[in-house]
């Protein structure tokens, strides 16, 4: 392959976050080729979108007035001293697997500006915007080149900031339903294309994309596509990348574990996902903006989803042996106001929220931090958004303090203001 | 460290260090190129450096905190970012980052911090301070070894401490550094040549500071610097080197030239022959360059890749197959000329520097005070219609940045009359008749005037003042302080309702259902906009000044003091000096923005970051394009027109041999992809019925350079092309990288998928018998996507696609798939 050392020194440049500014471009792209079997690592992330009540799930307060501890319960788990929600049955008992984070606080109860928050780890400003952390994995550890790197189940969630649209997520254009077809945005083909006509229309593709013959390498515009497209090819007529989608090769008993509810099979298709090589999943549970009748919402609905779902897919990814090579994260945008309102519901809370975590090297079975008496803000100093990012990148393997050299020009650490929360991993 | 941009001709040091002087630049740098230093302070002794000065361990010349402690302290790494100059300091000590704030490095250097080893300054005992003990290494110190025992560094700090080790109660001006030599012109082999830096101080004593800078590349593949100044060579190629001391900061350029026996070859071009005018000067001064790097330049690029890259270019369209015949046919001389002025004539040459002026004025929906969508398409036809008049650029600036909801001699009742009128579904009254636009203050990103003062540097000047939030600017010579006080100019203004109008305001809020919340207002919602819709007055918020209670006195990005008081617009001063002859960055920065639309690099780069250490390529070019801009009265038009006429522009993508290497110097055309929008209305194009090509390609209410494009703002397909949020101060947002997504949108995205299922092309044909017509079909689907005819290869290869396809529809559809696929519908080149 033939390239400019200014190139090369360009490229080595844009690497240095990941791989240090010594190796050569050989050594690039060995590593580039081969990290889909350095390491298996992979993540997923489970969006509570509304901000559900911490108070209600994660962090009850039975000793608190009632207009305050509001209607639900707390049960006991697997895990001495650790209590959550009644209506999370199936999550206490398996709660030697994941660790509570309660405590967690900030300043933005706004859904948008406290989602961008959370969903990187930094706080928003005007002056630049930063990477969900799929973006940071795809970056940091790509999938097999006929896989994508990071898959937003439904709509696209954060972007991938300065580190600029190559990293951004596919995003499946809607969620997988029950007993309907699913067609992922991209990847499925239209019911109108076989399989063989998207291959005779590729060779004519290539054979009638002449123009830039013998120059390929020669600009940074022209370079990466003849790649891509390539990829983008083996990643529509894969097997693989196309059975990871495919929901109708669940058994129906696999299908009920998950639940037939669209949170369940998005869960089931996330773990498929993880299975076949992809390294980031994001799954969305929304509807936790419950400033009227939110006990009914959570306790006949998402309560009940969630705990059938994920217990799922923690079971699920035991039997498979990949719990150890799997972080998750569920977390909302923030919590809710202690004081139940008129409509028996709560509003938006951004100084106190609860948040799980687990797989990769989490230790269970544990709560760190806690709220005050009335679940209005964290006992001591608690934890931050940008203290859980650090937490999780961690725990997928990426160093929360790697630099990177933006476009707006100047190194940007990844996470600037946060710490891994300690004891957690 | 990033890649900085390419660079050239150095930028004036006074210049540099924000002084204003009244000889053209141009002039300044060519003299000073000549007579380098001896320009503008009488000739006083030069002091030895501190290298000899303070060699000995005692001496009677104590050395000064700001410039010699507080540079060495940097030049030794001290004040980095990883070390003392974090913002939690490192081991206890914190220093300022970069170092320029000499109240705060001394109180840091001076407290009475110790440890066991001894005290921070040990005033009995000096040699025992630990600010000498830790870089000696002689105690631990995470950050090592700094210095040698008695080397001069040691001594400087010494002789610093046992003079008391005083600091800087009244910072002493630096007026200029020189260095020497003004540029280098390296052969390969060369061996590494030393800079000598002399400051110049404002009362005119002058100093060696070689050992005290620190040096710093844009580009290690063309020349290294060493710790000491030593500049080396390492390929072919040009950049800059740049020297920091104090707060001055030179770049030098420093080029080799490319392989030394291949003889310049210039390929001339269409213009060739026309030696007058400004697109002959663009090319005079760009050949300069060339010849200077010894690059020979590739043939002129053809028609068809004419057209297309100059209908792409200037209006964000594909040409259609007519218009690709048409000027194929044309056999006048001035072809390519004409068909800019029609280019520039269309609505859509207005409606793409519409879409471009709300990059960079930061458009965006979702940032809105109330009502994003129609907010934002107002902001976006005021633009537009002022663009379609070719208002000149400086009018255009004014009326944003000056913008006051209230027109002069408006009351508020008439004003919310007025602006209820503009969403009257009956003879809407246009908003863009409108003198100003006030959506630009009203954001909610613009509140706060630190945040404004941000964003309104980059916007209008190109300059990024946002590292001087936390810090001296590393590159640039912005303090905090600077920053702090630019801020103080937006402290006045307001959106709410004006003390003369709430009464009106309440009462109207009140009979329209507004939710006030009293001298802030409440938003216009969706449900009080209907009224508005069906002819009542509803009540808007209006941007107005608030009085200053005293007056203040502030500088103005270190250009001058301008005294804020009252309910004086505080806008007023700005607007003045950016349009003054001698701003260094109003029209630099806009002229640059237009160079870096019509290429694939800024001659500045990026575009945006406007600063000493970041000078342009070309600087001999830049400021031609200012000047003519300012003396063609800031027509935009003009100086498009003058940029795209020029052999340089009309280049061909393909290199001839000896200037594959060249990225920076415009010896050929670079591909670029096609940005976000414009991919998404050609693909519409491409497809489309043949009666309704025009109506796609015309038609702004469709086009999502058009009025779609705040309604796309954030969807799937804008996301994966790059289409800027506009939601941070950075050109950078809009990204034209290509990306593996864009390939799987392009192969297999419904949405790409569905425009071709629902070609009105391909519908026009259906139900009749194709197969006499495919080599006229074939050529079709070449000018619609690629503009050119096909080859007689492609041709072939095209038939026998279509001969074997089970119906003539398909193998149509395929062959549409196929190009739109291609590396050459995707590209600009």
């Amino acid at each position: 392959m033939e390239i400019s050392r200014r190139e090369l020194f360009r490229r080595s440049a844009l690497q240095v976050g990941a791989l240090g500014s010594t190796c050569t471009l050989s050594q690039l792209l060995r590593a580039e080729a081969n990290s889909g079997q350095h390491s298996d690592r992979s993540a997923v992330f489970v969006f509570l979108g509304g901000g559900p009540a911490h108070q209600d799930t994660f962090d009850l307060k039975p000793e608190a007035p009632a207009e305050y501890r509001g209607q639900f319960r707390p049960i006991r788990t697997s895990a001495a001293g650790v209590e959550i929600c009644e209506h999370l049955p199936k999550l206490a008992r398996r709660a030697d697997q994941y660790a509570v984070i309660r405590g967690i606080t900030h300043s933005l109860a706004d859904h948008g500006l406290g989602t961008r928050y959370v969903m990187t780890g930094n706080l928003p400003t005007p002056v630049i915007s930063y990477p969900m952390y799929g973006c940071v994995v795809s970056r940091e550890l790509p999938a097999a080149a006929d896989l994508p790197s990071f898959v937003s189940i439904d709509r696209p969630v954060e972007g991938p900031g300065y580190l600029g649209p190559e990293f951004g997520p596919l995003s499946t254009g809607e969620k997988p339903r029950f007993g309907q077809p699913f067609r992922v945005r991209g990847i499925t083909l239209d019911d109108t294309l076989t399989l063989g006509k998207y291959r005779s229309r590729f060779q004519l593709r290539n054979d009638l994309d002449t123009a830039f013959d013998q120059y390929e390498q020669l600009d940074e515009s022209v370079r990466g596509l003849d790649r891509f497209s390539e990829q983008a090819y083996q990643i529509i007529s894969s097997t693989r990348s196309r059975e990871a989608f495919d929901l109708t090769l669940e058994s129906g008993q696999e299908v009920d574990r998950f639940g037939r509810h669209d949170f369940g099979q998005s869960m089931l298709l996330a773990t498929r996902l993880i299975e076949a090589g992809v390294r980031f999943v994001t799954v969305l549970l929304e509807g936790w903006d419950t400033h009227q009748d939110n006990f009914n919402t959570l306790g006949r609905q998402l309560l009940p989803d969630l705990d059938q779902s994920l217990s799922a897919m923690m079971d699920r990814l035991q039997e498979a042996g990949r719990m150890e090579s799997t972080a998750i994260l569920v977390t909302g945008e923030f919590g809710r106001t202690p004081k139940v309102n008129g409509n028996a519901g709560r509003d938006h809370w951004s100084r106190a929220m609860s948040s799980l975590m687990l797989g990769g090297s989490v230790r269970g079975g544990q709560v760190l931090g806690a709220t005050d008496a009335r679940a209005e803000g964290p006992a001591g100093s608690g934890y931050t958004p940008d203290d859980l990012a650090a937490s999780f990148l961690q725990n997928i393997g990426i160093d929360p303090k790697t630099e990177y050299q933006a476009s707006v020009g100047r190194p940007i650490t990844l996470i600037r203001n946060g710490e891994s929360i300690a004891g957690l991993l | 460290m990033m890649l900085l941009s390419p660079v050239q001709t150095f930028r004036c040091p006074l210049t540099a260090s924000g002084q204003q002087h009244s000889l053209r630049r141009l002039l300044c740098c060519m003299l000073f190129c000549l007579v380098c230093g001896s320009l503008t302070v009488e000739a006083q002794e030069v002091q030895r450096s501190v290298e000899l000065r303070f060699a000995d361990s005692v001496g009677g010349e104590v050395p000064d905190f700001q410039r010699h402690v507080s540079p060495l302290l940097g030049r030794v790494g001290c004040n980095g970012r990883n070390c003392h100059g974090s913002f939690q300091g490192k081991g206890g000590l914190r220093l300022s980052l970069f170092g320029y704030d000499f109240q705060m490095d001394l109180e840091g250097l001076t407290a009475n911090a110790q440890s066991r080893a001894g005290k921070r300054i040990d005033h009995q005992r000096p040699h025992q301070s630990l600010i000498l003990q830790k870089p000696l290494e002689q105690v631990d110190h995470e950050g090592g070894q700094r210095f040698a025992a008695g080397s001069w560094q040691q001594h400087l700090l010494l002789r610093w401490i046992a003079g008391g080790a005083k600091g800087t109660s009244e910072p002493a001006v630096l007026q200029e550094l020189q260095v020497k030599p003004a540029e280098i012109v390296f052969a390969a082999g060369d061996i590494g040549v030393p800079l000598r830096v002399t400051a110049v101080w404002s009362d005119g004593e002058q100093e060696d500071v070689t050992p005290l800078c620190r040096f710093r590349t844009n580009d290690d593949s063309v020349a290294t610097v060493s710790e000491d100044g030593v500049v080396s060579t390492v390929g072919p190629g040009d950049t800059h080197i740049i020297t920091f001391y104090d707060n001055g900061i030179l770049a030098i350029p420093v080029l080799r030239p490319f392989s030394a026996t291949a003889g310049l070859v210039n390929t001339g071009g269409v213009a060739a022959g026309r030696a007058q005018g400004p697109s002959a000067e663009i090319d005079r001064l760009v050949m300069q360059k060339l010849a200077k790097l010894n690059l020979p330049t590739s043939p002129p690029c053809s028609d068809v890749e004419f057209l297309r890259r100059a209908t792409l270019d200037l209006t964000g369209t594909l040409p259609s197959p007519a218009e690709v015949q048409a000027f194929l046919n044309d056999p006048g001389e001035d072809r390519r000329e004409r068909k800019v002025d029609e280019l520039m004539q269309r609505p859509a040459w207005a409606a793409w520097w519409a879409t471009r002026l709300c990059d960079f004025t930061g458009c965006n929906p979702a940032q809105q005070a109330e009502l994003g969508q129609e907010v934002s398409v107002q902001w976006y036809t005021w633009f537009y219609e002022r663009l379609r008049q070719n208002r000149p650029y400086d009018e255009i600036v004014s009326g944003v940045v000056l913008a006051r909801s209230r027109e002069a001699g408006q009351s508020w009742l008439d004003y919310t009359a007025r602006m209820s009128a503009a969403y009257r579904e009956q003879d809407a009254a246009a908003f863009s008749d409108r003198e100003t636009m006030p959506h630009y203050w009203t954001r909610r990103s613009m509140q706060k005037p630190d945040a404004a003062a941000q964003a309104f540097a980059q916007n209008f000047l190109g300059i990024r003042l946002q590292c001087a939030e936390c810090h001296k600017h590393p590159f640039a010579p912005w303090t905090q302080g600077d920053y702090q006080e630019f801020a103080q100019f937006f402290e006045t203004l307001k959106f709410g309702v004006a003390p003369d109008a709430r009464a009106d305001y309440q009462r109207l809020a009140s009979a329209t259902g507004v939710r006030s919340n009293g001298s802030d207002g409440g938003p216009v919602t969706p449900e009080v906009l209907r009224r508005a819709r069906q002819g009542d007055t509803i009540p808007w918020r209006e941007l107005y000044l608030t009085a200053r209670e005293s007056p203040r006195t502030v500088r103005l990005l270190r250009s001058r003091d301008v005294v804020l008081q009252g309910s004086a617009d505080p806008r007023e001063p700005i607007m003045e000096w950016m349009l003054e002859e001698g701003n260094p960055w109003f029209v630099r920065a806009f002229v640059n923005r237009v160079w870096a639309s019509c290429f694939h690099v800024g001659l500045v780069d990026p575009p945006d970051d406007l600063n000493p250490a970041n000078p342009p390529s070309n600087e001999a070019l830049l400021s031609w394009l200012e000047e003519y801009f300012r003396k063609s009265r800031m027509d935009i038009r003009s100086l498009q027109r003058a940029i795209v006429l020029s052999d340089t522009w009309q280049r061909s993508w393909k290199p001839v041999a000896g200037n594959a290497e060249d990225d920076r110097n415009f010896s050929r055309m670079i591909p670029r992809r096609m940005p976000a929008e414009v991919i998404y209305d050609s693909v519409k194009q491409a497809v489309a019925a043949a009666d309704r090509t025009e109506e796609v390609r015309t038609d702004l209410d469709r086009r999502a350079t058009g009025h779609l494009s705040m309604r796309l703002a954030g969807t799937y397909a804008m996301q994966v092309f790059g289409k800027p949020e506009r939601a941070v101060n950075c050109d950078c947002e809009r990204d034209n990288k290509s990306t593996l997504l864009q390939t799987v949108f392009l192969q297999n995205d419904p949405l790409v998928i569905d425009r071709l299922l629902e070609s009105g092309w391909l519908l026009e044909l259906q139900g009749r018998d194709l197969s006499a017509e495919y080599p006229a079909l074939i050529q079709e689907a070449w000018l619609r996507t690629l503009s050119r005819p096909a080859s007689v290869q492609e041709q072939q290869r095209a038939l026998e696609h279509l001969q074997s396809a089970e119906e003539s529809i398909e193998g149509l559809r395929d062959l549409l798939w196929a190009l739109i696929n291609t590396k050459e519908f995707l590209l600009l080149h």
